[in-house]
């Protein structure tokens, strides 16, 4: 008699409010835009399948965003530079919270400061606000001049920004890396060190393309953030050693497309993982990864998911 | 949205480095507004490139649709080689299309080059709904034409080239003409130089329609969700895959 395979996954396991996910699988900020155009193409059912949505960066005012060309196409990946189009905590409290509190799958913000203070207001801004279930901080962006990356290639200011986030909310703070640093473990060592209750690995890389037939760079700002399957071998090491050095749940995020990939992640030592660029080029990706990850718990007979985490890692030395 | 592997019944060609192809997809097919679109892959494994296309519907009709595509990089080209019978991964009905008026009225539609494929399915549909439609065509040379046999009898086709082989030389723009003051709405798809010599020459006249215009971006996605096909407006930033591809010639031009 074949059981169904439990799938949920518990993020936030030392912490008051919890984070459990009915399954490991969600959306990567900035691939989702606000949840409601899947949820108009794929139903609230749709909604439904996911572990958890993942707004896309919030900033404290209204952002345009970059002008054009935001987007290019390299081989296995996409270059961006988006450069934060949102529309600003005060209308994501006001317009776009109300509407998540329909769901039952619970939504992480993504918030992205200028500065370490405006982590700390944003987190305050969101506490206690009905359809938000935990922060993700964005200190990896890497196509705006300020904040972002600068504050997230710092382990001083990586711990400050996380600090100043927890100390004003009681929701679960996720802290998401950049790839962009010589040693990622100890920010992940850091962040856990002043209460992030989970950690993301990882955002974009930087990279660039120049169109040789103009003689400029692709993207006008030059650089811009690597996604996509390009990158999964990166994420994956990087997931790898942060899982082995912090005791706090690790999301693997970059480049995964099938469960195939989702495995590797869950395997490498991530508790979740997070879909991105795949979803753009099969609307269906967040979905496939979902029944691919039961359907193959069932073929392997894993009861429960949570079982494979870091199953791929040595074991610890008595 | 609906996603289905397209099989492709044939293509032959539209004018030169441009292909018309139809394609087996009944969900696909159904229900498309005129100057709506579909994101089509252009590769079988669909790794290289990695993202599919966006291209507006040139018809729809029962469970076939069919592009009409120029041949500008390596998607487009290696969709016009396939054979017939090749499924090909597809998403759509995507977009806002035309709202075409509910009385029957004059209807001009102005195409820059390939951009006037979306207008044949609006004529169809246009002409069925009882309006009177005048389609206009701008091409390099009478060899980057669309035949008159693509467009439904009722429509009067006129043909302007750059170099004159055909119809008038010069812009379409520039040929207006009566056809302007005759038309009750205008719809125009092209490159954005046609939308501001367009919206040049309608300001010059004193601006008496407000065109209904379809743009193009990269599309990624297609569907809103990663915010690269940004087009500013006047009234601020919009998608050009959710707001649009229907914008008002004068919110942008
Ligand atoms: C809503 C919409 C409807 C469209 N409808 C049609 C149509 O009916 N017929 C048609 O021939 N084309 C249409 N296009 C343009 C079509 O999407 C591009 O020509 C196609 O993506 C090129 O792919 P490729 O792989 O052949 O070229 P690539 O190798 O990707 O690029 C070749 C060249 O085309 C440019 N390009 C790439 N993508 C686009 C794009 N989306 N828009 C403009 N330029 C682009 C590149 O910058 C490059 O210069 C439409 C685009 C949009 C956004
Ligand atoms: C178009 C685009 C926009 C993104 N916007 C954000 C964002 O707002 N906040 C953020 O933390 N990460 C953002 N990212 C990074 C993704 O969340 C993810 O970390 C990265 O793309 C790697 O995963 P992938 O390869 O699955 O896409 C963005 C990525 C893309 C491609
Ligand atoms: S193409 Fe992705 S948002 Fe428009």
């Amino acid at each position: 008699m074949p059981v169904t395979p439990d799938l949920s996954v518990d993020l936030a396991p030392g912490h008051k409010r919890g984070l459990l996910l009915r399954n490991p699988v969600m959306p990567a900020s900035g691939t989702f835009s606000w949840g409601f155009e899947f949820e108009h193409h794929f139903g609230p059912e749709g909604i439904r399948r996911l572990g958890a949505v993942v707004s896309k960066g919030v900033t404290m005012e209204p952002r345009a965003g970059n002008r054009q060309p935001r987007v290019a196409e390299t081989p296995a990946g996409m270059l961006n530079s988006i450069g934060l189009q949102n529309v600003g905590i005060e209308a994501c409290v006001r317009d776009l919270a109300p509407q998540w509190a329909r769901w039952e799958t619970p939504v992480i913000v993504n918030v992205a400061g200028d500065t370490i203070d405006e982590f700390g207001e944003m987190a305050r801004m969101l506490d206690g606000v009905p359809g938000v279930a935990a922060l993700e901080l964005n200190i990896s962006c890497p196509n705006v001049d300020t904040g972002g990356m600068e504050i997230g290639q710092s382990v001083e200011a990586s711990a400050r920004a996380t600090s100043a986030a927890v100390r004003n909310t009681d929701l679960p703070v996720i802290v998401k890396l950049t790839p962009n640093v010589t040693d990622p473990v100890a920010l992940a060592r850091a962040c856990e060190a002043e209460g992030a209750a989970a950690i993301c690995a990882i955002n974009t890389v930087l990279g660039m393309a120049i169109d040789v037939d103009r003689r400029r760079p692709v993207l006008p700002r030059a650089r811009g953030g690597l996604s996509g399957p390009a990158i999964k071998p990166i994420a994956l090491r990087i997931v790898y050693d942060v899982a082995g050095a912090v005791r706090i749940p690790v999301i693997g995020c970059g480049g995964i497309a099938t469960s195939r990939d989702a495995l590797e992640f869950l395997m490498a030592g991530a508790s979740a993982v997070q879909v991105g660029t795949a979803t753009f080029a099969n609307p269906r990706a967040l979905l496939d990864v979902v029944e691919g990850l039961e359907a193959w718990c069932a073929a392997e007979g894993v009861a429960r998911i949570a079982d494979i985490i870091g199953c791929a890692r040595p074991a610890p030395v008595a | 949205m609906q996603i289905e592997d397209a099989v492709i019944l044939e293509t032959r060609p539209a004018w030169e480095g441009a292909y018309i192809t139809w394609f087996h997809a009944p969900s696909l097919s159904r229900g498309v507004e005129p100057g709506q679109f579909v994101m089509v892959h252009c590769s079988r494994e669909r790794t290289d490139p990695m993202f599919a296309r966006a291209f507006s519907y040139y018809r729809a009709e029962g469970e076939r649709f069919a592009l009409c595509y120029a041949v500008v990089g390596r998607g487009t080209r290696w969709l016009s080689e396939q054979p017939p019978g090749t499924p090909v991964r597809a998403y759509g009905p995507l977009g806002r299309g035309f709202r075409l008026p509910a009385a029957p009225s004059n209807l001009l539609l102005i195409g820059g080059g390939v951009g006037i494929a979306p207008l044949v399915e609006t004529a169809w549909q246009a002409v069925a709904a009882g309006h009177h439609v005048v389609a206009m065509m701008g091409a390099r040379s009478a060899a980057h034409l669309l035949p008159a046999s693509e467009w439904p009898r009722e429509v009067e086709y006129v043909v302007v080239t750059e170099d004159g082989s055909a119809g008038p030389r010069g812009f379409v723009t520039a040929h207006l003409g009566s056809y302007q003051a005759w038309a009750n709405r205008i719809y125009a798809c092209g490159p954005n130089a046609m939308f501001q010599s367009l919206a040049d020459t309608l300001r010059g006249n004193g601006r008496r329609q407000s065109p209904e215009i379809l743009m193009e971006e990269n599309m990624p996605c297609g569907w809103g969700m990663c915010y690269g096909c940004a087009i500013f407006t006047r009234h601020g930033v919009r998608l050009c895959c959710k707001d649009g591809p229907r914008f008002n010639l004068f919110d942008v031009f």
